[in-house]
């Protein structure tokens, strides 16, 4: 860690404690065949809280926070672009840029922007830029201010700042074509790998490319979960235009099991995008 | 013949003349957003908010929002102070809660804000550093204290103050074993006095800040943004439970009598102790 002359200074280096389990603990498996929170499905999501106007100074800004998962949002523009040198441009631009507070993991991050933190600002732009009517503010700029305060799960952190930037920007009054709404499953084996199991086991591990245990969908899941997964895939969605506008798979699943992801993702999406309109629907009254 | 009359709308009148516009409400004794001259915005104080830091808690104080979260890790202790840990406080005013910040290092205001806060920290002796000792001379806590600043709205040292001592109050570390070289905790159970501590604190310092205006010699408590604009300086004392000063800041190039700092230590007195109550409560 590079020495920050700007901030308040702490020791060179320091690590996080060893955290030793004793013997008889039993830390969540999938293979109880029950979700880390008992109380969820499989295709259940975390209850979603949205809420608008938290920040008076932003132009738009959203809160929300699904169980232990806490994102804000601001949003500011449409502005005028810094460096007017840069050649006239008939359509605005989209920046993005996602922060971790460095005490939203369980290991502390840094103070500085990380390569992970600029990967998932393109990636929201990238997933944002398709719903906004760019053409509408030209030589602008919309500035989409991200900080994650708690952070439980990786695919579900991803998913709520695309819903939290949207509804940002709905309340900032930036026209867009439609609302995006994010939704991440994750594929977890839910049976123990043994000689035991039938021969399909068998038979398929000496396949290329086919998992040896058929991965169950789990809609949603967080971080105990995704310790488990062979796989994820974060969908950014418009419910309205039935478009899709970001997918970031990664792991190993069969065709068949990403289609049958997506399509459960996008139902989700529809469910997330009646509670993004119900949000900003009281933000209304409130005004 | 008359000459005509040049009449503004409130909002272009501010928008003109902010500082005329400001002393027209201040000469009745009241603020434009309805406040008299001496009150404070209504606060709130939420502890144990991130699950993920040891301690957390969040502060509002009108419209700014602090979040203050604590994450302990090991280091090796200075060669001079080899059974003292560290507290390293910082104050973060992202892009995101005001357009008056920049993206990119920690602008002026956040390292003026951090360094006052470090320094009211230390010089009071908030913590003893040896609490934070775990083996003489090869391991000792750090506490990182992170106040993030969600949304602002002027005043932001009270606010980051009350959220740092929330969250120190609130901290919890589970007891470390020594074992050659490494430093092992339990996991898994839930964090109970036995298996964990819980910080002592000498004393909680908390403040109020105070906008000092030079020409019309007004002092106005807990400024939101606009008045911090406008105004020529800014006052902010700390005190704690017994009334002792922990420290004063002053910024700005603004000046003021004593008598008007009297007032204003014994309404910090007041102010600190209604904060006080309000963390007690919750």
């Amino acid at each position: 860690m590079a020495a920050d002359r700007k901030r308040v200074a702490g020791p060179e280096s320091s690590v996080a404690p060893l955290v030793e389990y004793p013997i008889d603990y039993q830390s969540w498996t999938p293979f109880t065949e029950k979700r880390h929170d008992s109380h969820r499905q499989p295709e259940d999501l975390r209850p979603i809280y949205l809420k608008t106007g938290l920040i008076s100074e932003a132009n738009g800004s959203a809160y929300i926070e699904l169980e232990k998962t806490k994102l804000t949002c601001g949003v500011y523009g449409p502005r005028p672009v810094k460096r007017a040198g840069q050649g006239f441009s008939d359509k605005g631009t989209l920046n993005c840029e996602i922060k971790f507070a460095t005490f939203s993991c369980v290991k502390r991050r840094g103070t500085m922007r990380d390569a992970q933190e600029k990967e998932l600002s393109q990636i929201l732009s990238q997933g944002l830029t398709p719903a906004v009517r760019l053409e509408l503010f030209p030589k602008s700029n919309v500035d989409i201010y991200i900080t994650v305060l708690e952070s439980d799960g990786w695919g579900s952190c991803i998913a709520a700042a695309f819903t939290v930037a949207s509804v940002a920007l709905a309340h900032a009054g930036i026209e867009m074509l439609d609302l995006v709404a994010g939704c991440s499953a994750s594929y977890i084996p839910t049976s123990i790998p043994s000689s035991s199991t039938s021969e399909s086991t068998s038979a398929s591990s000496e396949g290329t490319g086919a998992g040896s245990i058929t991965p169950q969908i789990f809609m949603d899941a967080d971080l105990e979960e995704e310790k488990f997964q062979q796989g994820s895939i974060v969908l950014a969605y418009m419910p309205s235009l039935n478009q899709t506008t970001h997918v970031l798979q990664t792991g190993k699943a069969e065709g068949a099991i990403i289609s049958q992801s997506v399509e459960h993702c996008v139902e989700a999406c529809n469910k997330i995008f009646a509670v993004m309109n119900h949000a900003l629907l009281e933000s209304i009254d409130q005004k | 013949m008359a000459t005509p009359a040049f009449t503004f709308t409130p909002s272009t009148f501010q928008k003109l003349h902010p500082a005329e516009f400001f002393r027209r409400f201040t000469t009745e004794g009241v603020r434009p957003d309805g406040r008299l001259l001496d009150a404070f915005r209504p606060t709130t104080v939420h502890h144990g908010v991130i699950s993920t830091a040891n301690g957390s808690a969040m502060v509002r104080i009108g419209g700014t929002t602090v979040v203050c979260g604590v994450k302990a890790e090991v280091a090796e202790p200075k060669l001079d102070a080899p059974d003292q840990g560290y507290l390293v406080p910082n104050v973060e005013l992202s892009p995101m809660c005001s357009s008056k910040f920049r993206p990119g290092p920690p602008s002026e205001q956040a390292q003026a804000v951090s360094e006052a806060i470090n320094r009211v920290l230390k010089e009071s002796k908030v913590l003893d550093l040896k609490d934070l000792c775990i083996e003489e001379g090869k391991a000792v806590w750090v506490l990182y204290v992170d106040a993030v600043c969600v949304a602002y709205d002027g005043n932001i040292f009270d606010a980051a103050l009350a959220a740092i001592m929330a969250a120190l109050n609130n901290v919890r570390i589970r007891k470390p074993t020594y074992q050659e070289g490494t430093i092992k905790v339990s996991g898994g159970s839930t964090a109970t006095d036995e298996n964990s501590f819980t910080l002592k604190l000498a004393r909680t310092p908390l403040s109020a800040t105070f906008a000092i205006f030079d020409t019309t010699l007004t002092i106005l408590a807990d400024p939101n943004v606009t008045e911090e604009t406008i105004s020529d300086g800014q006052i902010s004392i700390a005190l704690d439970e017994t009334g002792q000063l922990c420290g004063v800041t002053k910024i700005g190039a603004a000046s003021c009598s004593q008598s008007a700092m009297k007032d204003c230590v014994q309404s910090a007195k007041k102010r600190t102790q209604q904060l006080r109550n309000i963390m007690n409560q919750q």
